[in-house]
């Protein structure tokens, strides 16, 4: 519940404007980015959409509509506005979306240190054999091995990473779809079992786990390789 | 109502707009002229010259005058050690800190010379309104533009500017993006536009998309030590190392080679083979005369027009766009109507750039449409722009962590939490920095900022809440507060390459005391210019091939000898500063040449329908 710092009413949470007086109203602490975008807690969302929610919030909220109103009504619209793109950013992402989806939900979050220190169980097998051949890499790369033929070993080696994680992509997007049909029969009234939402929402947490591990992997691969990209004859 | 304007505020010209009716319009001066030379220059006897005055002033008092400003806007000595090589001014300032101009005995920040070409344009504007007949003709508000790429303290700097010269400034908006609201004016209609921007000094590129009169910026990139300047300065250096001598290397004659240059590049514009032409000097030096063809030319330039691409590659990337996905590509700044510039962007999007603005002019107009929308409530165009540049705070080991990423909208948003290292530590310090490098040393320091009146508690205990704002002008706020105690903390700012509060405050009461002089310096000059209008029109007269004839015929004994009393009166104290002479002299010419105004002009009149039928006229 919000108050309206000019007439007093009350307004609910996710109103933009109070009611009675229609102001706008300061922002207070609000953390749903979807509320606040007017949208329910879908993770397949289109993106046109979401754009003309931006346009049209922008259009009430925007500093240059307040530069002669009140400075209470100034500091609204700017912290609105400001929110409003906070919003925007986070949800255009479908990465970020999910991060935002989990932390409202009250998961612990993805990104934390701890998540990707240890190997995902999942990429254990991948991860070990990686390590081996950049280990080989390297010390070809010592003894003055063709830098060509090491950037085509390191191509080869990345494969096997870049296809689990086209292997994540998808499973990111089924877990998604699976999240909406959860909300989806909510809605309709047939309530979606507590239990399976939470098992989507932890499935889906694990799969951003992974997925930062083999972003951190495939960086590694890059950096490698242009390393050796510098070695290169012809540069 | 006192009026609000949009200033473009260059590196090489400057220019006032408003609008009419939500129509924008350029002030030009009686000459139909907008553009006024960003050019300060100081007299001997202290009085200011901006403009055209202060450009011809280069050349004869190039110690004394100041151009290209901007570069040194929000910058540290460090910075603007190169470009202040060939510069006839000399600049200084501690490392870390804000650049000091000097001109003879005095020293300017830029924020305070840049404040005097405000003023030239804020005065511009007023005599405009005042001549319209406006009955309120007050200049105090406007919207100024730019660089997309300007960093905070670049833009601080800006908004000082305006502060100092008695402005209010609404907003600081990018300069692509008010050219793309000057275009957008005509056209209702929507698409994706790349707006390229090279300037005198700085280039940008924008990429935007246009939808319901929601002009959304994607991405921003650019550099801002890249521009027309650096191309006159690559072709100086050409002809000083040719005609290099010790005695070759002094302002006068390297304002004369720069002169030169600059007419070159513009003549290339337009023809296929042009010559960098300097007469001699008797105190300086001997001449020089040498031809140069547009293939030359593009050769010496091409490696800095090239400069503009990556940027260009790297705001299509970040706007998750190919070339091809661009509708529309429009070209801003005067340095867009060279040749190979033309062709270089007309590559590398494949389509032709837009130019039916004139490329000068854009970006003031622009700033006068969003002017009016600020201050008329208009709502049928919208801005929402990006901020350049990642902001971030130095955390261990000289690391920076980002908080607001480069091309999120703005207003934007961002916190962070801090704690204490010891008990009972009551004070923490901040590092905030711009850029998107991973070390600190790599970015530029904003500020410092110390957090104080934390409660005294065990070390890791309190909970500091900073909070990053980064406003509609690009511009960063930050406030704190402790989470357990809930109590708002202080907050010191110190900025590294700006100017703090007080420092902006004492300018101002500087300037204010200044201000009776500076307008009775402007009266004086005001006096001088109508002093020699009247001069140049009575030697007009005396020149006419008729002239003894007229005067045989048509005046009295002794009225050419008045004339010519009046004038070497006039003459002997134009010079001087006593202005009310001057006023009094101009009267008297005025007066003595009366007459011979009236006889000439109805011979003048008379020999016009002379050679004319009665029913042309």
């Amino acid at each position: 519940m919000l108050e309206c710092r000019n007439c007093g009413a009350g307004a609910p949470v996710d109103e933009h404007f109070c009611p009675q007086c229609s102001r706008i109203l300061a922002l207070g602490r609000h953390g749903d980015y979807f509320a606040f975008l007017g949208l329910p807690r879908k993770l397949l969302i289109d993106p046109q959409d979401l754009e003309q929610r931006l346009r049209e919030l922008s259009r009430k909220f925007h500093p240059d509509y307040f530069y002669n109103a009140s400075a209470a009504e100034r500091l609204a619209s700017l912290e609105r506005s400001s929110y409003l793109n906070d919003a925007y950013r986070a949800l255009k992402n479908p990465v970020s979306r999910i991060e935002h989806l989990l932390a409202i939900e009250g998961l612990p979050s993805a990104r934390s240190e701890e998540g990707t220190a240890k190997v995902p169980p999942s990429l254990l097998e991948e991860v070990f054999a990686l390590n081996e051949e950049l280990d080989e890499i390297r010390e070809l790369r010592e003894s003055g091995e063709d830098s060509e033929k090491l950037l085509a070993r390191l191509a080869n080696a990345r494969k096997p990473i870049d296809a689990k994680r086209d292997e994540h992509e998808r499973q990111l997007q089924e877990l998604s779809a699976r999240w909406d049909s959860h909300l989806a029969s909510d809605v309709a009234g047939e309530h979606a079992p507590p239990a399976e939402k939470r098992a989507t929402l932890d499935a889906l947490r694990e799969r951003l786990l992974e997925r930062n591990y083999i972003n951190n992997l495939l960086a590694t691969i890059e950096r490698e390789g242009s390393g050796l990209q510098a070695m290169s004859p012809e540069r | 109502m006192s009026k609000v304007v949009g200033i473009d505020l260059g590196t090489t010209n400057s220019l006032v707009a408003y609008a009419d009716d939500g129509r924008p319009v350029v002030v030009r001066d009686d000459n139909a002229d907008a553009l006024v030379p960003s050019v300060v220059s100081v007299g001997e006897d202290g009085t200011i010259y901006v403009g055209r005055e202060a450009q011809r002033r280069l050349l004869t008092a190039p110690s004394r005058s100041v151009y290209s400003v901007k570069r040194f806007m929000g910058r540290g000595i460090e910075d603007v050690e190169h470009d202040a090589a060939l510069l006839p001014f000399w600049v200084s300032g501690d490392r870390g800190g804000v650049v000091r101009i000097g001109i003879a005995d005095r020293e300017f920040t830029p924020p305070e010379i840049s404040a005097f070409i405000l003023r030239e344009l804020k005065h511009r504007a007023e005599e405009h309104f005042r001549e319209r007949g406006d009955f309120d003709f007050e200049v105090d508000r406007a919207v100024i533009t730019v660089p997309a790429y300007f960093n905070d303290a670049q833009r601080t700097a800006t908004r000082d500017a305006g502060r100092l010269a008695g402005l209010e400034v609404l907003r600081i908006i990018n300069e692509p993006t008010a050219a793309s609201l000057a275009y957008g004016l005509d056209k209702r209609n929507r698409g994706t536009i790349a707006v390229y921007d090279l300037g005198g000094g700085t280039f940008d590129i924008s990429i935007l998309k246009v939808e319901d009169g929601v002009f959304q910026v994607l991405s921003t990139n650019g550099d801002t030590h890249l521009g027309g300047d650096d191309i006159d300065r690559l072709l100086v250096e050409r002809v000083l190392a040719e005609i290099a001598g010790p005695k070759e290397q002094d302002s006068t004659t390297v304002e004369a080679i720069r002169r030169a240059v600059i007419q070159a590049k513009w003549d290339l514009s337009d023809i296929e083979e042009t010559e960098i032409r300097i007469e001699p000097s008797p105190t300086a030096h001997a001449g020089y005369r040498r031809a140069i063809t547009r293939a030359d030319f593009e050769d010496i330039i091409r490696p800095l027009v090239e400069r503009t691409l990556e940027p260009c590659r790297q705001a299509l990337a970040d706007a998750a766009l190919q070339p091809s996905d661009i509708d529309e590509v429009v070209l801003v700044g005067g340095s867009t109507r060279i040749p190979l510039v033309r062709r270089v962007v007309e590559e590398l999007f494949g389509r032709k750039p837009h130019s039916d603005l004139n490329p000068d002019e854009v970006v003031a107009l622009g700033a006068a449409v969003q002017a009016d929308i600020l201050v008329s409530g208009r709502r049928e165009m919208l801005l929402l722009d990006v901020t350049p540049l990642s902001l971030g705070i130095e955390t261990m080991g000289g690391v920076v962590s980002k908080i607001i990423l480069r091309n999120s909208t703005i207003p934007a948003s961002g916190r962070e939490m801090f704690t204490t290292g010891v008990d009972s530590q009551t004070g923490v310090d901040v590092h905030v920095l711009q850029g998107e490098r991973e070390l600190a040393a790599d970015c530029r320091s904003l500020a410092h900022l110390h957090l104080g009146g934390i409660p005294p508690m065990p070390a890791g205990l309190p909970r500091i809440e900073v909070r990053f704002q980064i406003d509609a002008n690009g511009i960063l706020s930050v406030a704190a507060r402790e989470l357990r105690t809930s109590i708002e903390q202080t907050i010191e700012v110190k900025p590294s390459y700006g100017l703090t509060d007080q420092e902006v405050e004492r300018m101002l009461i500087e300037s204010f005391e200044h201000a009776e002089a500076d307008f009775e310096a402007r009266l004086l000059i005001d006096a001088r210019n109508e002093a020699e209008a009247v001069i140049a029109a009575t030697e007009k007269v005396l020149r006419r091939p008729d002239f003894a004839a007229l005067a045989a015929e048509q005046l009295e004994a002794g009225e050419r000898e008045r004339i010519d009393t009046a004038l070497a009166d006039l003459k002997a104290v134009i010079a001087g500063s006593d202005r009310a002479v001057i006023q009094e002299k101009t009267r008297a010419l005025n007066h003595a040449t009366q007459h011979l105004a009236e006889v000439t002009m109805n011979r003048t009149v008379r020999e016009a329908l002379a050679g004319r039928n009665v029913k042309d006229v």
